[in-house]
């Protein structure tokens, strides 16, 4: 019988019994997968580092065998949350159809159920996001008045004000750091450019609740759905395009878990791109000669499935070559930066990861990486720097900026 | 730290590989308790990833001068568990830090690798430079080489190609076995195992890592089969599936290129629609060659004895023959784990059998199986599958399994069940002649306790003077799975 102070995993226990702990997500290989999971590969390896051994420890939770502990919190905090364990695994519920377990969601739970009950044991790092957002109403501790800033200069209904038939959410991270925030912009005049009825909300923008989730606030991210849910249904646009890969993922499915749900169709920028590309209101007139591999966020492409929208718009740029990394797709090897791993062992596993990303790149005959994602591209430009060749980070937005010849920012 | 260490052994283990690859931490340690198996994995004081055979040396020889024991630990993917350790005193070593492929000699047609590698990398890894390295298909693709060497009997067909062991014994002591510069065969490169002397490296393997710790072999490989085709035929009856069987193996020693399957209904069903008819048994022909004239020619043959025997073909059969027929990619082997960890908790169910006389032991074992489902459905345990297959492994003995798969992961009972359902099966297949290739915990034991005294007495004398101590995975061979029935939950 499950303690009642391990909730959280009790909701997910069916995920922990059918796990069979075989080892597939700690040591599958092949052409299309050089490893499963970037955490083993950056860490010391040992067992708590792999799904499996995440699996065996909530397992022990449930069942009293383990109580929360430093160890503990280390393997819950340590997992970028990516999912190429599950997809790796491939057990599939003969009733269902879907995977049979999702250890994100079970390490998502471990996560809850520890912050809530041994928050001391939770590092500092994570707690102070929580509290920032707390205060701010976004995890880094920005102003709200900062969040605006991208727009300036730019003539955009707001949203509060004026119907628009589409939301730009730009997300905390894309608009409250200085170095994305042009990205923000462009992908702004991109969509005016292209005809889009485009509103934002500015400062009223809220954090969609997706950081918090993955550190384990539960209760935090309800009220933030919550009250996003009312706030989004209420400007009357019929669709939110977002900047970032986890706000999308966050949007899609937490909040259409909700009995409240999000009225708005919700597509993150690549897929609202490729449509305007293949319904030819994008037009391309500049050549720019590059060969480029496309990162795919965890968040966009093995939750979502979103995959060929990125590929079809980067193929459609006069002189960009796409090359594929020998891990794509559902196949790709996390950036470093999910699930808070930027936070663990102050950046140093996230640094590693993102080396390997961007190495992996270069022995695919890439001179860039392209993603879609303000986590991603941080991280991979982070990781990019402390190599000898450094290899230049874009978001797809910059590439098809300067390939629809647009300026004046 | 726990009592049983001191803080200087520990100390020392840290110069060696490196505190980062030394840990105490409890969790870390719990996660090492459990395994792939419903029997359990080992207790630890620490746990050390070594990250090469120097490293190894020195961690046993400190170890055996302070006679704590080691228990060496490869995948984590036994079906049987894993000696049971002692939380105070055993170091675990995990070995899956040493994964690298030291060379693949396409001159020679060997591959050489560190023993703490997975098969499945390093089948992938000879793939890449156009070779064939046999091995099992999964689960044991999740299993590494030392521990397939050490844990399994004849290394379940790897002992033929093994043609030479490195190994650690338990004072430190650095052996390479077999052929190759720096053994006991006098050879530039490692080309043959049983020249030049006894063959120690035989004696290694199947050991259950009682003898040394294996950190390298080195394995014969052929060029990588380009073609696959397949040929699926049914059978009413076993007898003539059985005479088919007969009929390819005697005609071939080496089975590796053109295995016979033959499935019984309960896990052909896995693969059919409900309404589909289902024979009883089906066999499958797997032809690997290199050119297309060759695997034709075969699959004729093929084709030719089964019509010898009064098989019968369908539609569905011929297509589901074709698709196998066509790779589907790299990941096939892998991709077998997916399907068995759909179905629940297994209970695995392995025979090992002559295959003289075959047939009747085989309904045996069915029946068998078939009452205890009775006992299951009688204690509401509802079972998802039953999976039946074996193969020729060579033209005189057929392995196989007939597992159950129980369809509430959550209760305690049926991981129970499965549990108590894999140790008597053993038993009751050990009183008809069959005897597991398995030497890992339960069965270790098992298989130990039918040995006679002169043998036992043969290992013992092998065992003292090898690791006079007995550091080695202590506990093995010992029946200490066996007097405690069906040892502790995974």
């Amino acid at each position: 019988m499950a303690d009642n102070k391990f909730r959280e995993l009790d909701s997910v226990r069916r995920y922990i019994y059918s796990c069979r702990t075989c080892g597939v997500c700690r040591y599958k290989m092949s052409g299309k997968v050089p490893y499963v999971c970037p955490v083993k590969k950056a860490s010391p390896g040992f067992e708590n580092f792999s799904s499996r051994g995440k699996i065996m420890l909530a397992q022990a939770l449930l069942e009293g065998a383990l109580q929360p502990t430093d160890g503990l919190a280390r393997a819950a905090y340590s997992c970028t949350l990516c999912g190429n364990c599950m997809t790796q695994c491939g057990a599939t519920d003969q009733d269902t159809g879907k995977p049979l377990v999702d250890n994100t969601a079970v390490v998502e739970a471990l996560r809850a159920d520890l912050l809530r009950e041994r928050p001391d044991l939770v590092d500092v790092a994570y707690r102070r996001v929580l509290e920032q957002t707390r205060q701010y109403g976004n995890p880094w501790g920005m102003p709200r008045s900062a969040r605006v800033k991208w727009a300036k200069g730019l003539k955009l209904k707001d949203a509060q004000k004026e119907q628009a038939d589409v939301l730009l959410f730009t997300g905390c991270t894309m608009s409250l750091n200085p170095e994305l925030a042009e990205r923000a912009k462009k992908a702004a005049v991109v969509l005016q450019a292209a005809g889009v009825d485009l509103g934002i909300l500015g400062a009223a923008e809220p954090c969609c609740g997706s950081v918090q989730k993955r550190i384990g606030d539960t209760g935090l991210a309800a009220e933030m759905v919550a009250s996003n849910i009312t706030l989004l249904n209420g400007l009357g646009c019929a669709t939110i395009v977002t900047l970032c890969a986890g706000c999308c993922n966050m949007l899609k499915t937490g909040y259409a878990q909700e009995e409240h749900k999000l009225v708005p169709k919700v597509y993150h920028l690549v897929e609202y791109l490729a449509r305007l590309v293949r319904d030819k209101k994008l037009a391309f007139t500049k050549e720019q000669t590059m060969t480029v591999a496309y990162h795919d966020p965890c968040h966009l492409g093995r939750h979502l499935g979103v995959f060929d929208p990125p590929r079809a718009i980067l193929k459609a740029l006069p002189g960009v070559t796409l090359v594929e990394r020998a891990a794509t797709r559902e196949n790709t090897i996390c950036c470093g930066a999910g699930g808070g791993m930027r936070l663990f062992e102050d950046g140093a596993y996230a640094q590693d990861m993102g080396r390997e990303a961007v190495q992996a790149a270069r022995e695919a005959g890439a001179g860039a990486l392209v993603s879609a994602c303000p986590f991603c591209e941080t991280n991979l430009a982070a990781a990019a720097q402390g190599l000898e060749e450094i290899m230049p980070v874009y978001d797809i937005i910059d590439l098809v900026y300067d390939a629809a010849g647009l300026s004046g920012l | 730290m726990t009592e049983g260490l001191s803080g200087d052994f520990k100390k020392q283990l840290h110069e060696i590989v490196g505190e980062q690859f030394v840990t105490d931490d409890p969790v870390t340690r719990f996660t090492y308790t459990r395994d792939a198996s419903l029997f359990g994995g080992t207790q630890s004081a620490l746990v050390v990833r070594p990250g090469n055979t120097d490293q190894v040396s020195r961690i046993a020889a400190l170890c055996n001068q302070h006679r704590v024991p080691i228990v060496t630990r490869g995948g984590g993917a036994t079906i049987y568990g894993q000696p049971k350790g002692d939380p105070d005193r055993t170091v675990l070593l995990d070995m899956t830090r040493m994964d690298r492929v030291i060379s693949v000699n396409t001159e020679s047609m060997t591959v050489t690798a560190e023993a703490g590698i997975i098969l499945g990398k390093l089948v992938h890894a000879c793939k890449q430079k156009g070779v064939y390295m046999w091995s099992p298909f999964a689960p044991l693709h999740m299993v590494s080489l030392g521990g397939w060497i050490s844990g399994v009997a004849g290394a379940a067909g790897l002992w033929t190609d093994l043609i030479s062991i490195t190994v650690v014994l338990a004072d430190g002591t650095v052996v390479k076995t077999g052929g190759g510069p720096g053994t006991n065969v006098h050879q530039p490169l490692a080309y043959n195992r049983n020249l030049g002397g006894p063959d120690f490296g035989g004696m290694l393997i199947g050991d259950g890592g009682s003898f040394g710790i294996k950190t390298e072999a080195t394995i014969r490989v052929t060029k990588n089969p380009g073609k696959l085709r397949a040929a699926i035929f049914a059978f009413d009856e076993l007898e003539p599936a059985m005479e088919l069987v007969r009929l390819h193996v005697e005609r071939r020693p080496v089975l590796r290129f053109d295995p016979v399957l033959v499935f019984g209904a309960g896990a052909m069903k896995n693969f059919m629609g409900e309404t589909d008819e289902v024979a009883p048994f089906t066999v499958q022909a797997m032809i690997q060659g290199h050119e297309d004239a060759e695997v034709e020619a075969r699959l004729a043959t093929m084709n030719s004895l089964a019509d010898q025997c009064g098989a019968q073909r369908n539609f569905m059969l011929d297509a589901m023959a074709e698709a196998m027929g066509t790779p589907t990619g790299e990941d096939s082997e892998m991709d077998w784990m997916a399907i068995f960890n759909s179905f629940g908790v297994p209970a695995w169910l392995p025979f090992n059998l002559p295959r003289q006389g075959f047939a009747g032991v085989y309904n045996n074992l069915v029946a068998w199986r078939n009452e205890r489902l009775k006992e299951a459905e009688r204690l509401n345990l509802r079972v998802r599958t039953t999976w039946e297959f074996f193969t020729a492994s060579d033209p005189s003995t057929i392995v196989g399994e007939i597992d159950v798969f129980f369809a509430d992961v959550e209760n305690p009972a049926a991981v129970t069940f499965a549990r108590t359902l894999m140790a008597d099966f053993q038993k009751y297949a050990h009183g008809l002649g069959s005897i597991d290739v398995y030497n890992q915990g339960f069965m270790a034991d098992l298989n130990a306790s039918c040995w006679s005294p002169g043998f036992r007495r043969l290992f013992e004398a092998v065992k003292t003077t090898l690791d006079p101590n007995g550091i080695l995975n202590p506990g093995q061979w010992a029946g200490s799975y066996l007097s405690e029935k069906e040892g502790s939950n995974g």
